[in-house]
């Protein structure tokens, strides 16, 4: 039950635009890293320079940002369509207010440095309870394992302190909808974290991300 | 004697404790807020600092371990209590473990007596959703001060202790997530609300 299970298996480019300019950026940090350092290996254990700490933060932030705004609309829509009624009804409202509270957070920190808003679309999983129950476990339990892998990498003491004040939310919202969705809460004495490349994965293949500068139609297949 | 000595352990960098704590009480109380500082820490975090601080959330550790391995044991505490007692005890006596391997030498634990806490429904709903609180928000204050390498495996420890602190807290009918961001605790506090718990001989 710790793996994502959506219904809808397609994918589309609109995350990857979404976050590219962070691949690019933390590429570039590594090889900047790279050529000033004295050697490969010295390079990749060396803490970076104050304004490649800064650069490769914010961009840690801002692919904190997109799972958060990912979670806020997912959660708005829910209660916006209002078919949840007692305890995941309580859940969906106070947990929504919640991720949009980190979305406020992760945008007044990046400033003009905050990626935009993708466009979403939710198919169907934001109408009925059993569709909600399972959705909503995948998205918190994919947020505390990412929280989890970026969380050490970032530099700034201050972020720190505030990517794990998240972090343990997500955790908890992510044992409340499990209870909820009734599967245990917590699996293992330690947590997982996913990496990037993991998270993106199972973000793309959501297709809840809607094609923003569409090159290509979204697949249905069957 | 050993909660003492841990105390006076902890104690040695609570200066670095609190400014951890003290980033993490302002995030909380103003909803949330990123506040921007370039770095980490100027004293950099160390081998030391790390051994200070998995002293200090050991002896919450025990006394979960201690907790739920009575609970269980008693017999009392029956239904998804019960399991939970089985469950978070398990993960907590798997984190005692750990960090007293981790550790090499280890204060010796205090003696706990839990009273009503291991029996009564109610008084283990209330106990174990303070000692899972404190759990989390110690870690949160102190992780920031850890190396990256100890800072890796408290992040996997503390999303557990959130996982164990939501589900008791819905078991006992109140908000599992009060807050959008989790409070920190400093040293002091989490040294004072152990204190309160009346739990540690």
């Amino acid at each position: 039950m710790t793996e994502l299970r959506f219904d809808r298996l397609d994918t589309d480019g609109a995350l990857v635009d979404a976050v590219a300019a962070l691949h690019d950026q933390s590429r570039a940090d590594f090889l900047r890293t790279a050529v000033v350092g004295s050697g490969a290996l010295v390079a990749l254990f060396a803490r970076p320079t104050s304004a490649e700490a800064r650069t490769r933060d914010v961009a840690i932030l801002n692919f904190a940002l997109v799972l958060e705004y990912l979670q806020a609309a997912f959660y708005t829509e829910v209660e916006r369509i209002g078919n949840l009624n007692g305890p995941l009804e309580r859940q969906s409202r106070i947990v929504g207010a919640h991720e949009r509270a980190h979305v406020r957070a992760f945008r007044d920190a990046l400033g003009r440095r905050a990626v935009a808003r993708p466009r979403f679309d939710f198919g169907g999983a934001t109408e009925s309870p059993e569709r909600f129950r399972r959705t909503a476990v995948g998205f918190e339990d994919l947020a505390v394992a990412a929280y989890k892998a970026q969380a050490p990498r970032i530099r700034s003491r201050a972020y720190l302190a505030s990517a794990l004040a998240i972090h343990a939310v997500e955790a908890r919202h992510a044992a409340w909808i499990r209870r909820l969705a009734g599967v245990s809460p917590v699996l293992e004495a330690f947590d997982e974290p996913a990496g990037r490349t993991e998270v993106l994965r199972a973000v793309r293949a959501t297709n809840f991300i809607a094609t923003t500068r569409s090159r290509r139609s979204p697949r249905y297949t069957g | 004697m050993s909660a003492t000595s841990t105390t006076v352990n902890a104690r040695r960098s609570r200066a670095s404790f609190l400014r951890g704590a003290t980033l993490g009480g302002g995030l909380a109380a103003a909803g949330v807020v990123l506040a921007s500082r370039p770095e980490r820490a100027g004293s950099a975090p160390s081998a030391e600092r790390d051994a200070e601080i998995l002293t200090f959330v050991l002896q919450v550790e025990r006394l979960q371990a201690a907790f739920y391995g009575e609970a269980f044991d008693n017999g009392r505490i029956v239904g998804e209590p019960r399991e939970l007692a089985r469950v978070v005890g398990d993960h907590e006596r798997a984190h005692v473990r750990f960090i007293e391997r981790r550790l090499g030498r280890a204060p010796r634990p205090p003696r706990f007596d839990f009273g009503r806490a291991t029996t009564d429904p109610a008084a283990f709903f209330e106990a174990g959703r303070r000692i899972e609180d404190i759990g989390v928000r110690a870690y949160n204050a102190q992780a920031p001060n850890l190396t990256d390498a100890a800072l890796r495996v408290a992040a996997r420890i503390v999303s557990v202790e959130a996982r164990h602190a939501a589900w008791i807290r819905d078991l006992a009918g109140v908000d599992p997530a009060p807050d959008a961001a989790e409070p920190a605790l400093s040293t002091e506090q989490v040294q004072a609300e152990l204190r309160d718990t009346g739990f540690i001989r």
